[in-house]
């Protein structure tokens, strides 16, 4: 039924959603609750519409599959997992068989075997025996299931050596690496590519023996998420170009993480071996990313061994940054803290600093007498600005938005600023049918959406849209979601202040449900409100400090022009990007993987990271090395370990060491009121997206701009354009 | 009577050779043996090889190391000509009959040094790690 | 291929999912052999009794020739009657589907008659006549065409469905532009379209035309290609009738079951049932080719015996009836039959069942003795190793390995345990795959088998001892 899912689309303007039946089963038993159905003899209580394999799932048998994927619609082809139900003549693909009252499954029956054992022969007919220098061996699902369920004899014969079926292989982009030859037509990455990713560039062509997946024409898998295919394969038809040939899987430790290329906060699992990152693999959190992973999460990660800082650097006489060790650079930080006044100090946090290293910062410039803490990212201050919780986060979580009925898009491009949120989108478009409006620039979403004008004043004029009369205003959980490009205008403020009222509009009396949600681009944007930085440099341009820290600060949003010519800036951060081309001293600080921090993703969702491989070289972990600094100064801080930190950031927010959670902010009306004083009018133009097409999007950060791996795509998305 | 008689002989004759008493004492200590020989000759490098034919073969010819190695010496001090007379390839010591003449290319010997601080590293093939960031010089 | 669709209707039965099946239905179906006294003797059948008046396209197909044979007579007098009615005489008249599976046909239209739930429903008619042997459907649209249309129209009518999609064999160009001008005929005077035959009720034929895909005769296979996918059978359930073409619920039935609707309302069910023996009733379209001395499309009793018809309307078997070797008695997909089965099996669902083969689509295949009957097999596996979809698995690999096998087979060149291989093979195809397509690859190689098999072991000794000869003779 779900395989007919993109194209009910169509239908479902002229007639009701097409799986009536379905919905008809489910209601008709909902009086019964649950079904009773035998495995093995045992008796499971099921929820009526679910499969014969979940109910051997929920019985503890494992069946054997190779196309079914929970996430993925259904196909059925592969046929691995055959079972015998009594009463039917003929073995049931367990996959796609609704349940039904009393069904007799026999998962271990000599006909259930059989039939197992010859899918598993005929796919082995034709798949080459090249597990040793496959890269998949060792997580392979063919591999795996031909041992516990596969025959125990070969009788292939080829006594006329004709071989096994070849395929050429097809180049589709820098990212993922085709054996074609390997695969067994279970059309998982055809499924992900129409479904998850929106991208109808994967098909299968041919066929018979002959059945190709493909492009239809050579061209890149134009996909953010395009790295999923390579998890979802289940054999190594489709592997990570650059992780090929690499690593094996047995010999990885892995240690699980959390990613920061986004606001998102997608679990991760960083895979190293003798301390280096070989490869980063997405970790399930049904919150959060399910099981995907965007493809800059995935990929960038070689990023994190070029353009490293590996040791402290001062400036010489001639002015060049020279190599010196800890001691001489923190000696001269000293000497130029000291020489100043407390107020006459800054700092500019960047886009992926850990809460420990904000928050050791922001301590020690105010024990120095300084306030002077800013972020790189812009958000209005006027109103309430951030002082409420609630105006930062993307309030109604990324797993509501499921449940959300229509959902108004203002001046954001969710696709690559945030992929798995608009893969969340996409799937509650496909199977809620939920209707969504976009405010800005045309721009490929990967759905349908109403496009409701790309200026402000369509943002002003939104009430007499159609999209607001039939779709908004009648939705039980309608989701605003206005991004942080939009707020960056000079009319921040404005903005800000009409989506709060229409959302408030919006929002139900006594209902919980919260309308209003910003979506962050950087990962430690909400963390660094959270701890009371203010958004934006205005501060640092207007007072010239003598002494400015830049903590992982690349985005050039401070020039070297816009500072006082005896400003010294001290740059701290893992890459030598145009932070440390600035900066007079220079002090290595480690990058995401290689230390034990705390992000807020832009829920408000605290997670931490953890160490996957050592600092290189003289670098260190960043809160210890404001902490050594402080030492330095006579003014220590009064923390020595993380746990002592982790305290300190309990005291100034607890929902910082909530690891995991989302804490509720809720003060809408309070907020709308504060706001009622801001006289600003929104400015009539149009507004901008930094990213619009997928070119845009590989490279946005230190660790992506010295991935070789980013580049490529960007060369790759260049050359098909 | 002759036999102990002999021994003493011996004795005596090692003793002398060796430098009295106390350079017989030192020389045992060094290499645990004291024996006497004819001097066949010494190598460039100060090693002085001697030949007694009243011992076993194989006892009966025997380096003594130049004082200059002290403790540290090793077989493989023993430059190649003298290697061979030393090993009984040959019965013609290189001060005879030298084994090759002397050629423009070739280098000195020179002694085994595994295990020191002057031994053969290879080179790495293998790529870093990590490549670090080398600011620009503005000149 | 058509014939293969329909198999899955068989398992709703066994596995009890039969929404609503009214208890009506089997008791009439039962109360009639015990009142009437059966006949014990089929075949020559009388011209009075002939529903397909114009096979052999010997009179005028268009409009008026069909109504001068009586077509489109008080079809509006049907239609007032009701689908109650109609549907009735569908179930009292036995008939079964001649796609192939055989599924009754009453039962099958009486699955679309579930409240409304604002989804229009659909009839799609099979005319993509791929199977090798099989050529009724062609004569059908070629020379009746207006018995298809009326056809639509009244299962169209008892089924409740706003439309009928035709979809025909790409190949069958004059078919389709018969069909087309049938159809243009039809709705200039105004039988279809809106307010069909007056009757008040709006139906649209529509015909659509394939691109040459044997597989796009398995019924989902078919209802994809018409929704401009590529033709790949569906999982079922859920079921053409929940959720069929463009997602609402349709009904696939083949050329022949649709164009014999008519006749049947209009000479009654009954009429219908006194034809061949219990639940084999009706007349049939017999298609006879291969060695006989003259090949043709007829159409006969059911349960006429297979001898009797090939005698009567083929000219007999070349060489005499002797000289058979074999018959592949219903289209390609079924397996074939030694003659010691041939000279006395009737041609029905039943009895062809009890001798292991299938009626399939009554596409009756013969060969002689000058025949090779394993090439002739594995030029079928070679057929169904083109045609496989290649979605799931156990057709896509098995059939390429059959094919591979069968081509050694020809010329000997195997060892005789490779013939229990390759029958497990075609064992570990037969039910495994979405479709029935591997079944009707799988059952031919079984036949084969089952009945030849000293022919094949002979055969591969055969070719042993050639190349014995051959070694030999270079050696010397």
């Amino acid at each position: 039924m779900l395989r007919l899912l993109p194209n009910s689309r169509i239908l479902s303007k002229a007639i009701p959603p097409v799986n009536i039946s379905y919905k008809a089963r489910e209601c008709a038993s909902k009086a019964a609750e649950t079904v009773e159905v035998f495995v093995d003899d045992k008796p499971v209580q099921v929820q009526p519409g679910s499969t014969v394999l979940q109910a051997c799932a929920q019985a503890g048998v494992e069946i054997p599959r190779f196309c079914y994927h929970e996430r993925l619609s259904i196909a059925g082809n592969c046929r691995m997992c055959l079972v015998e139900v009594e009463r039917s003549p003929k073995p049931v693909a367990s996959c796609a068989m609704p349940v039904m009252k009393g069904m007799k499954i026999k998962t271990d029956s000599p006909i259930t075997k059989k039939a197992r054992e010859g899918v598993m022969e005929f796919l082995l007919v034709n798949h080459p025996l090249d597990c040793p220098i496959c890269d998949q061996g060792g997580e392979c699902d063919l591999q795996d299931q031909s041992m516990n369920f596969g025959s125990d004899k070969s009788r292939f014969t080829d006594n006329q050596f004709l071989g096994k079926r070849a395929v050429e292989d097809k180049d589709i982009g820098p990212l993922v690496k085709t054996i074609m030859t390997r695969c067994i037509q279970c059309t998982r990455c055809v499924r992900f590519a129409n479904e998850i990713a929106g991208v109808s560039d994967l098909g299968t062509t041919g066929r018979g023996n002959d059945l190709q997946i493909g492009t239809y024409v050579e061209k890149m898998f134009k996909s953010e998420l395009s790295g999923n295919v390579i998890d979802i394969c289940p054999v190594g038809a489709l592997t990570s170009k650059p992780y090929a040939f690499v690593a094996r899987p047995w010999e990885l430790r892995r240690v699980d993480s959390i990613d920061t290329m986004d606001a998102v906060g997608s679990n991760i699992v960083v895979c190293t071996r003798g301390g280096d990152i070989m490869r980063i693999l997405p970790r399930i959190h049904e919150g959060i990313n399910e099981e995907w992973l965007a493809d800059k999460s995935r990929f960038s990660y070689d990023g994190l061994k070029r353009q490293r800082l590996t040791s402290p650097m001062i400036k010489d006489e001639s002015g060049n940054l020279i190599s010196v060790d800890w001691e001489t650079a923190l000696l001269r930080v000293c000497d130029a803290i000291t020489s100043v006044k407390g107020a006459e100090i800054a700092a500019i946090a960047g886009g992926q600093v850990d809460a420990e290293a904000l928050i050791a910062m922001k301590d020690l410039l105010n024990k120095l007498g300084s306030e002077s803490l800013n972020t790189e990212e812009i958000f209005p201050m006027d109103g309430s600005g951030t002082d409420l919780r609630s105006n930062y986060l993307l309030n109604s979580s990324i797993e509501g938005i499921e449940e959300s009925d229509a959902i108004l898009l203002i001046g954001c491009n969710p696709r690559y600023e945030a992929p798995l949120l608009n893969a969340r989108i996409r799937k509650a478009f496909i199977h809620n049918e939920i209707e969504v409006g976009y405010l800005g620039p045309k721009i490929d979403l990967s759905y349908n959406y109403q496009h409701l004008g790309d200026t402000t004043t369509s943002l002003e004029n939104i009430k007499s849209s159609q999209f607001y009369k039939e779709h908004l205003s009648k939705a039980k959980k309608p989701m605003i979601i206005l991004g942080s490009s939009a707020l960056q205008r000079a009319d921040g403020t404005a903005v800000f202040a009409k989506t709060q009222q229409i959302s408030n509009e919006l929002k139900e009396a006594g209902s919980s449900w919260r309308v209003l949600n910003v979506l962050q681009r950087v990962a430690s944007q909400v963390a660094a409100l959270d701890i009371g930085y203010r958004p934006g440099v205005e501060n640092v341009r207007n007072n010239k400090p003598k002494v400015l820290f830049l903590l992982h600060a690349d985005n050039e949003t401070v020039r070297r022009e816009d500072l006082g010519k005896d400003c010294v800036v001290i740059y701290q951060g893992s890459h030598g990007d145009q932070g440390a081309l600035m900066a007079d001293i220079v002090l290595p600080g480690a990058a995401y993987t290689e230390k034990e921090g705390t992000y807020v993703n832009t829920e408000g969702r605290a997670q931490r990271t953890l160490v996957a491989v050592n600092p290189p070289g003289l670098a260190r972990n960043d809160w210890r090395i404001t902490r050594a600094l402080s030492e330095m100064i006579g003014q220590p801080l009064s923390y020595d370990n993380t746990n002592e930190i982790r305290d300190r950031l309990a005291e100034m927010s607890p929902n910082l060491v909530k690891f995991d959670t989302v804490e509720e902010a809720n003060y809408f009306k309070q907020s709308e009121e504060l706001f009622k004083d801001i006289k600003e009018k929104i400015k009539q133009d149009s507004f901008s997206l930094p990213m619009i097409q997928l070119k845009d999007y590989f490279m946005t950060d230190p660790i992506t701009r010295a991935s070789p791996t980013m580049a490529q795509c960007v060369k790759a998305n260049n050359k098909e354009a | 009577m002759s036999k102990y008689l002999e021994k003493l002989r011996n004795c005596r004759l090692a003793i002398k050779q060796n430098g009295g008493i106390i350079g017989a004492y030192l020389q045992l200590f060094r290499t645990d043996e004291l024996k006497y020989g004819n001097h066949i000759g010494t190598d460039k490098y100060g090693n002085k090889y001697y030949e007694n034919k009243s011992y076993f073969v194989a006892r009966s010819r025997w380096i003594d190391y130049a004082p200059k190695y002290g403790y540290d010496f090793d077989g493989s001090q023993v430059p190649a000509d003298w290697h061979r007379w030393l090993h009984y390839m040959t019965d013609d010591p290189p001060t005879k009959v030298k084994p090759c003449p002397d050629r423009e290319w070739m280098t000195d010997h020179e002694e085994n040094l595994s295990g020191t601080t002057g031994q053969y590293v290879p080179y790495s093939t293998v790529t870093p790690k990590i490549h670090s960031w080398n600011p620009p010089k503005n000149n | 291929m058509a014939s293969l669709g329909k198999a899955g209707g068989l398992v709703r039965i066994l596995t009890g999912s039969l929404p609503k099946s009214s208890p009506v239905l089997t008791s009439v179906r039962f109360n009639q052999t015990d009142a009437k006294k059966e006949k014990t003797t089929f075949g020559n059948l009388k011209d009075e009794d002939r529903i397909f008046t114009n096979l052999y396209g010997r009179h005028d197909w268009r409009l008026k020739g069909a109504k001068s044979r009586g077509d489109w007579y008080k079809t509006r007098e049907i239609m007032d009657k009701g689908i109650e009615w109609i549907q009735k005489e569908i179930t009292t008249s036995g008939l079964r589907g001649r796609g192939g599976a055989g599924f009754p046909t009453g039962m099958k239209w009486s699955f679309m008659n579930r409240p409304d739930d604002g989804r229009p429903k659909y009839l799609v008619v099979n005319a993509d006549e791929g199977e090798p042997g099989t050529c009724k459907d062609r004569e059908i649209m070629r020379h009746d065409p207006h018995k298809l249309i009326e056809g639509c129209l009244i299962a169209g009518k008892a089924m409740g469905a706003r439309a009928a999609y035709i979809y025909i064999r790409g190949e069958f160009y004059y078919e389709a532009s018969n069909m087309n001008a049938a159809i243009k005929e039809a709705y200039d005077a105004g039988l279809i379209g809106k307010n069909a035959c007056n009757s008040g009720y709006d139906f649209d034929v529509y015909m659509h035309r394939g691109a040459g895909a044997y597989i796009c005769g398995e019924e989902t296979a078919l209802i994809e290609s018409l929704e401009g996918k590529q033709g790949k059978p569906r999982l079922k359930p859920p079921f053409p009738a929940d959720v069929g073409v463009f997602g609402c619920p349709t009904t696939v039935n083949n050329v022949e079951t649709i164009a014999v609707a008519p006749t049947i309302c209009r000479r009654g069910g009954e009429w219908f049932a006194q034809f061949g023996r219990d639940r084999n009733r009706g007349t049939k379209l017999f298609n006879i080719s291969g060695h006989v001395n003259n090949p043709c499309t007829v159409e006969e009793e059911m349960s006429v015996p297979l001898k009797d018809l090939i005698e009567r309307h083929a000219g007999g078997v070349r060489g005499g009836w002797d000289n058979l070797l074999a018959i592949i008695p219903g289209g390609s997909s079924v397996p074939l039959l030694p003659k010691s089965i041939c000279d006395d099996v009737l041609m029905d669902f039943d009895a062809l069942v009890q001798a292991q083969s299938g009626l399939g689509t009554a596409a009756i295949i013969v060969m002689n003795k000058q025949a090779d009957v394993v090439r002739c097999i594995s030029r079928l596996i070679d057929f169904y190793k083109h045609e496989s979809c290649g979605q799931c698995t156990p057709c896509r690999e098995g059939v390429h390995w059959m094919k591979k096998m069968m081509t050694r087979f020809v010329t000997g060149n195997a060892k005789v345990e490779e013939i229990d291989m390759l029958w497990e093979i075609s064992k570990q195809i037969e039910g495994h795959s979405i479709c029935a397509l591997g079944d009707g690859a799988a059952w031919p190689v079984q036949g084969l088998i089952r009945h030849f098999r000293p022919l094949l072991e002979q055969r591969f000794k055969d070719y042993e001892k050639s190349q014995e000869l051959q070694q030999s003779a270079q050696t010397i």
